[in-house]
């Protein structure tokens, strides 16, 4: 760690934020802070809530622990696989949160939130004392349920590229260096996970580009559960228009291991081999998360109007780590706007004022079917207090009507938009 | 201990007859009650901030974007398009969908929060 980043976190930490180094000093610097946030998770919900809070109050100073030097975002990153997207492409910096908004981004792992301290404590040492903590680190993988994926072995070897970064990257070289005539299998747990659609828009990306490149290729889609979870007509008539026989779809098909140097993935009762493995393990909520996991040993429920967690009074989770509401999704459009909600809440909470009690929550999720062609599925959520949970609107959201350009370009629309709202 | 056990057997038992000897099946959720929309002002800008996920932050698009800004545009125009498209008037993709979640009174509200956002960024 350079001196300037000691410097840095000793500051956001201890002493007055003024000081930190290599900041542009945002105008809220000059006065004294009345409350410190601490975010940990500059994905879609954390960066998010870290634009709102200091939006709407510029004297909360607000610290966004990342240890990615980079956003990259997960939406659009299966395009990166078909070739029709280059990582920088859905790559943005944390910069205009910074030098716009006044965020303090340290970049560095949270090891601990340690919510009888009021503490985050950094890989790097340091510890950041908060008034409350916003928990957006979105999920882990459940190694234990699948024991190869979490081995040295491996690393580089068989990826799951289910956090968009280096092995988003990776994947789409394996898929480049595989023969044509090579089957690329793709293995989905059962739900929930992140990303409902998410696989089965890869497995369109990928199929996009065999046909292409190397078009007596096929792709074979493992799926632990019983169906395609989302958008399933859809997605089967662009895999039958589109792709002809080239992609195989085997439901009720749970993946329990992998031979990761015979390239085998272990079925309940067969073992599948394939040229390329893209395997994707359970999750849960992510470690960092694990005191305030209350459902099924996984997730953390929190109350819907602050996004409080249930276990832990001053700890916010948002995002992929939530025990979701009904039909509600583990997206990136969800996580944005538990973001906007946390970050009204956490403000009227530090002002001593009421939360919202009406918070609405709007979910568009496109999935790129092919280089051009997209579908979606909305949804608007809103507050049901006998309930205490958050409800579909009876009527509102549905699917595309087909695959169609247009919504192709509103998709790239979203992530322009989406990113302008969580990064500035 | 044991009669909880007990108890908890008969109660499996019951549901798995009352569903006619086949797998119980999950009751069915009740249908929601919303609670009363949230037109204080912060209640608004927070409502009206969903849109920006499509329409960017305070309706004002991100460079690249596929739609003309929502910042700035006339109340009445934000409203009659939103009606129109939740009655199935006028040409959309997803909007048909999105503006039904909505009240008039919601609607209302939200378009002249945009509208009074500036033009500029």
């Amino acid at each position: 760690m350079s001196v300037s980043r000691r410097d840095f976190l000793k500051a956001a930490g201890i002493t007055s934020l003024a000081a930190a180094a290599g900041c542009a000093a945002p105008p809220a610097s000059a006065v004294a802070e009345k409350a410190r946030v601490v975010i940990v998770g500059g994905g879609y919900g954390g960066a998010t809530a870290a634009r709102y809070i200091r939006m709407l109050d510029p004297a909360i100073g607000v610290v966004l622990v990342e240890p990615d030097a980079q956003f990259v975002s997960c939406p659009l990153s299966n395009m990166v696989l078909g070739g029709f997207r280059s990582m920088g492409d859905i790559t943005r910096p944390y910069t205009v949160l910074e030098r716009r908004y006044g965020v303090r981004v340290a970049h560095d792992r949270a090891s601990a939130v340690d919510a009888s301290k009021r503490e985050v404590r950094l890989a790097g040492g340091e510890a950041l004392k908060y008034d409350r903590v916003i928990v957006s680190a979105g999920i882990d993988f459940m190694f234990d349920e699948m024991p190869a994926m979490g081995t040295p072995e491996a690393a580089g070897r068989v990826l799951h590229a289910w956090k968009a970064g280096p092995q988003t990257a990776a994947l789409r070289r394996q898929i480049e260096a595989m023969r044509d005539g090579g089957v690329f299998v793709i293995s989905i747990p059962e739900m929930p996970y992140r990303c409902p659609p998410g696989p089965y828009e890869r497995a369109c990306q990928v199929a996009a580009y065999f046909q292409r490149a190397k078009p007596r290729s096929k792709v074979l889609i493992l799926d632990a559960n019983g169906d395609v979870t989302s958008k399933g007509a859809l997605f089967k008539k662009a895999w039958s228009e589109l792709y002809g026989g080239m992609i195989e779809y085997h439901p009720n098909s749970k993946a329990v291991d992998v031979d990761i140097a015979t390239r085998t993935v272990k079925l309940e009762l067969e073992d599948v081999k394939g040229d390329v493995l893209n395997v994707i393990p359970p999750m849960k909520a992510a470690n960092v998360a694990n005191p305030f996991i209350t459902a099924n040993g996984r997730w953390c429920e929190v109350d819907w109007l602050t996004y409080e967690s249930k276990v832990a009074p001053g700890v916010h989770v948002l995002g992929d780590s939530l025990q979701i509401a009904p039909v509600m999704p583990k997206s990136a459009s969800m996580a944005n706007g538990h973001g906007k909600t946390c970050a009204h809440a956490v403000v009227a909470l530090l002002s001593g004022a009421a939360p919202n009690e009406a918070p609405t929550l709007l979910n568009t999720c496109y999935s790129m079917v092919s280089d051009t062609l997209a579908i979606h599925v909305a949804s608007v959520h809103k507050y049901d207090p006998a309930g205490r949970t958050m409800r579909a609107v009876p009527g509102a959201g549905g699917l595309s009507a087909e695959m169609n350009e247009r919504e192709g370009l509103l998709a790239t629309n979203w992530a322009l938009n989406t990113w302008a709202d969580a990064l500035g | 201990m044991s009669n909880s056990w007990v108890m908890s057997r008969c109660a499996v038992l019951a549901l798995c007859l009352g569903a006619g000897g086949a797998i119980a099946q999950p009751s069915p959720l009740p249908a929601p009650t919303f609670a009363p929309p949230n037109l204080s002002p912060r209640g608004v800008e927070a409502l009206a901030a969903g849109c920006a996920i499509c329409h960017g932050p305070a309706g004002h698009p991100a460079p690249g974007s596929q739609l003309g800004p929502l910042a700035g545009r006339s109340a009445r125009d934000i409203v009659e398009a939103m009606s129109a498209f939740k009655m199935g008037q006028r040409p959309a993709t997803v909007m048909h969908q999105i503006s039904k979640g909505y009240s008039e009174a919601e609607i209302e509200a939200m378009a002249r929060w945009f509208a009074s956002q500036g033009r500029a960024r």
